[in-house]
């Protein structure tokens, strides 16, 4: 009986043993605070990078024609750009590679006022979905060949919206022959959506 | 109906399909040869522009859609030295269908200092090495993205990105 009491004595105290020691192995972020006490908790924190995730076109067809009764002379598609990310961006064309070497005796203008023997083009912000400007009115023209950095579009996060190409040319223009017109978009991140 | 006159109903049934099918063949493929016709070279597929708007701009439409591309890139990415890996985070999503080349060029100099190998759509790289070795200091930088069709490899067209690369040491 003595030796009974003694086996379950020891096996009491083998169990309170091994139960301090996982209580003692448990994190310490669980630890409980006494009310009235103080403690401290570690906080990791971690940068998440920011991504900058867009969709747009690479390639911008369009027609231009003095046939067309319009201010505007360009038949443009709708130039769709979507802001995938969470935050604001902004749309600018750094650059625009302009060939007029297939047509003669035709010149570029950076300014969207034409001569006789003058093409402009530039990019105008949709206004009507699905509905091309007739007006040239707050267009922004792209320079020839030069660097420009000037801005089309500011996207909102997760937001859609459009451009469409103008233009206008003087009337001693072919209607006949191509050209090139080869704006680089550039998105970046901006702090301030309008 | 006697079993004979059933058996002259059924030779003339498939006299008539056999006689049918020859006049068909015969009509489909002599009207091409004799007809031996010569197309202009100069001819342009497609409508003739002025004639009907709605339709040109659909074929221009047709045209900006496909050279469509979506990219991703960290804006942001950070090296801990000018030799070691830095999280680009450059992504060619599957929606894509076209094959993206990315080439990052510092603004102040136009210098080349990284040029990725073509990307299927659907694959991303997480962190790499840039080609060039880059002293530490903030540099403001473009990555250009260029698009390749996916069946040909033929160049589409490109867009860029304006990022900050920071290298640490």
């Amino acid at each position: 009986m003595k030796k009974k009491t003694l086996f379950l004595q020891l096996a009491l105290a083998a169990s309170l043993l091994f139960s301090t020691v996982s209580y003692a192995a448990a994190p310490e972020t669980s630890r409980d605070i006494p009310v009235g006490g103080s403690g401290q908790m570690e906080m990791i924190g971690t940068i998440e990078p920011t991504i900058l995730s867009v969709t747009m076109p690479t390639f911008v067809p369009f027609n231009i024609s003095n046939s067309l009764t319009t201010q505007n002379k360009v038949i443009s598609p709708r130039i769709r750009m979507k802001n995938n990310s969470n935050i604001p961006v902004r749309v600018d064309v750094a650059y625009t590679k302009v060939d007029l070497s297939k047509l003669n005796h035709v010149e570029w203008s950076n300014t969207g006022t034409v001569n006789d023997n003058q093409i402009a083009i530039g990019l105008k912000q949709e206004e009507t979905k699905d509905e091309m400007p007739t007006s040239l009115a707050q267009a922004r023209w792209l320079k020839a060949n030069v660097s420009q950095d000037m801005n089309v579009l500011i996207l909102n996060a997760n937001q859609e919206d459009a451009l469409y190409v103008v233009g206008t040319l003087g009337q001693n223009v072919s209607d006949s022959g191509t050209f090139n017109v080869t704006p680089t978009f550039v998105v970046s991140r901006t702090s301030a959506a309008e | 109906m006697s079993k004979r006159k059933k058996q002259l109903l059924s030779a003339a049934g498939g006299t008539l399909i056999v006689a049918l099918t020859v006049l068909i063949c015969y009509l489909v493929f002599t009207k091409n040869e004799d007809l031996n016709l010569k197309y202009d070279d100069n001819a342009t597929v497609g409508i003739m522009p002025g004639i009907d708007l709605d339709a040109r701009r659909k074929e221009l439409q047709d045209a900006l859609d496909r050279s469509m591309i979506a990219y991703s890139i960290n804006t942001s990415p950070v090296f801990l030295n000018g030799t070691s890996k830095g999280n680009l985070l450059i992504e060619n999503p599957g929606n894509n269908a076209k094959l993206l080349r990315v080439s990052i060029k510092i603004d102040s100099t136009q210098e080349e200092i990284y040029s990725s190998e073509y990307l299927k759509p659907g694959t991303y790289i997480d962190s790499v090495a840039l080609d060039k070795v880059l002293e530490k200091g903030t540099y403001d930088a473009t990555a250009y993205f260029l698009a390749y069709d996916e069946a040909d490899g033929e160049y589409i067209g490109e867009t860029g990105a304006q990022i900050t690369i920071t290298v640490q040491n």
